[in-house]
């Protein structure tokens, strides 16, 4: 016996729900759609993540180095092994200062694929001297 | 002709100083300054922040450093007269002198943070140190100071240092160490006591106790022309110089010889006005010290000008007096 498609307007309206559903699924997991968002990044880029790291000089970890978001006063210090989390999620782009007074400051700007920074201080190689003021008379030195 | 050579040369030709933000009233950012005090160096970027946020123009930012700076840090006598002491001894050793400047460096860092004292490489360096955190275009001057107490002939190499800071595209000069205070001259203990004519001081002014190791940051026309002797010779100016005066204009040298009955004339540009009952000198003749008015004193568009001769033959220390303030000193031979 021959089976007939009957098309009722009732199926018709379900098959054509089940079109639209299958449509928006696949444009909402479209691989060029995320391929487009790893070139330009939109997305990614604002995605707050935690950034953890360890400051160091030369003689090994830098303790009480200052890590602050530039144009802030969000920030943190590090701890007897120079390391640090910064306490605020950092996206893209943000700058982050590292300061250490007598050495030179840093900048370390957050790409894409940050999440750790390892940093070395370097010094900066002033030399300290410092005459006082006074205003104490001057008095000439006479012979006697 | 000559009164248009004057005028062209003291009025319409002026120097980068405080007086170009005269309708900039700096007790805002002095109170910032105030509302930070005490705090401690341990977070530079956090303080630069505190210090400059809610102020509207780079001059104030850079005042509220300036300030902070100079209430909030003390000066080492002991540090300053060690690192005198070794860096005579060690002047011919190159390699001992770097090690010392090495292991002084780390020490007065150290010292920095943990007490807030310093010498005045600290000053300058901390002024800049918060001012590029605050985007503001600032250097460390090292050269040389001349006070009262320095001894001329020992002078050779750099002994201070200060700041040269760029604000509207110009550049001014500053001293934060002797801005701060003083020691006591007799405890040697240091005495916190801020002197606001050191920010931004007019640079002939500041040229006539500081000399910069390169002559650019004397920031001043004829810096070429400008000789480290002419600095050597020139007059002993005190802190209270800066409060009182824009500048000092003569006499030019420091030791004077003239005749007996000979006038000498001492110029300057105040600051303010002053009471002409208040002007005076203190001569000390070797013997006893007294206090003598010119011969003639005068004002005429904030310049005033004192005219003095003396009568017996002598050796005299001059000091020159606004009132309290102890402003300049100069010796004259008198021969007869």
């Amino acid at each position: 016996m021959k089976t007939q498609l009957k098309f009722t307007p009732k199926k018709v309206l379900s098959a054509l729900g089940y079109v639209t559903i299958l449509m928006v699924v696949s444009v909402m997991f479209n691989p060029v759609y995320g391929q487009a968002n790893k070139t330009s990044s939109p997305e990614i880029s604002q995605k707050e993540r935690t950034i953890k790291g360890v400051i160091k000089n030369e003689e090994g970890p830098l303790e009480s180095a200052s890590i602050t978001l530039k144009g802030s006063n969000v920030g943190t210090t590090t701890n007897s092994k120079g390391e640090f989390v910064f306490p605020k999620a950092l996206k893209t782009d943000d700058v982050l200062l590292i300061t250490f007074l007598g050495y030179d400051t840093v900048e370390v700007k957050i790409k894409d694929d940050t999440t750790f920074i390892n940093q070395m201080m370097s010094e900066d190689l002033i030399e300290f001297v410092g005459a006082l003021n006074t205003n104490k008379p001057y008095k000439s030195k006479r012979p006697n | 002709m000559i009164r248009f050579l004057f005028l062209f040369i003291f009025v319409f030709h002026s120097y980068a100083q405080i007086s170009d933000f005269d309708g900039i009233d700096f007790k805002k950012a002095d109170r910032v300054a105030l509302k930070y005090k005490n705090e401690k160096l341990n977070n530079l970027p956090e303080l630069a922040h505190n210090l400059t946020l809610n102020l509207a123009t780079d001059v104030e930012r850079f005042r509220a450093i300036f300030t902070w700076v100079c209430s909030n840090i003390a000066n080492d006598y002991g540090m300053f007269s060690k690192n005198m002491y070794k860096r005579q001894r060690f002047k011919n050793d190159s390699v001992k002198l770097k090690n010392w400047n090495t292991k002084f460096r780390k020490a007065t860092l150290k010292k920095l943070v943990k007490n807030n004292k310093t010498i005045c490489t600290g000053y300058a360096y901390l002024v800049k140190e918060l001012a590029d955190l605050a985007n503001i275009k600032c250097e460390i001057v090292h050269g040389f100071a001349k006070t009262s107490t320095t001894n001329i002939k020992k002078i050779d190499a750099p002994n201070h240092s200060w700041n040269a800071v760029k604000l509207d595209g110009k550049w001014y000069l500053c001293d934060p160490t002797w801005a701060s205070g003083i020691p006591n001259p007799t405890t040697f203990h240091f005495e916190f006591q801020f002197n606001d004519g050191f920010f931004l001081a007019n640079p002939r002014l500041f040229a006539i106790n500081h000399f910069p190791a390169n002559k650019k940051w004397l920031l001043l026309d004829d810096a070429n022309e400008t000789s480290f002797e002419a600095f050597i010779e020139s007059p002993i100016i005190y802190g209270k110089a800066y409060a009182n005066l824009n500048t000092h204009i003569a006499p030019e040298k420091m030791h004077n010889v003239i005749r007996k009955n000979e006038i000498v004339t001492f110029k300057f540009k105040l600051k303010d006005t002053v009471d002409v009952k208040n002007v005076r000198f203190l001569i000390d003749n070797g013997s006893n010290s007294s206090n003598i008015s010119p011969n003639s004193v005068t004002t005429k568009n904030n310049y005033l000008t004192l005219t003095h001769a003396f009568k017996y033959r002598g050796f005299y220390d001059v000091h020159f007096y606004i009132d309290k303030d102890l402003i300049s000193t100069y010796t004259f031979k008198v021969k007869s």
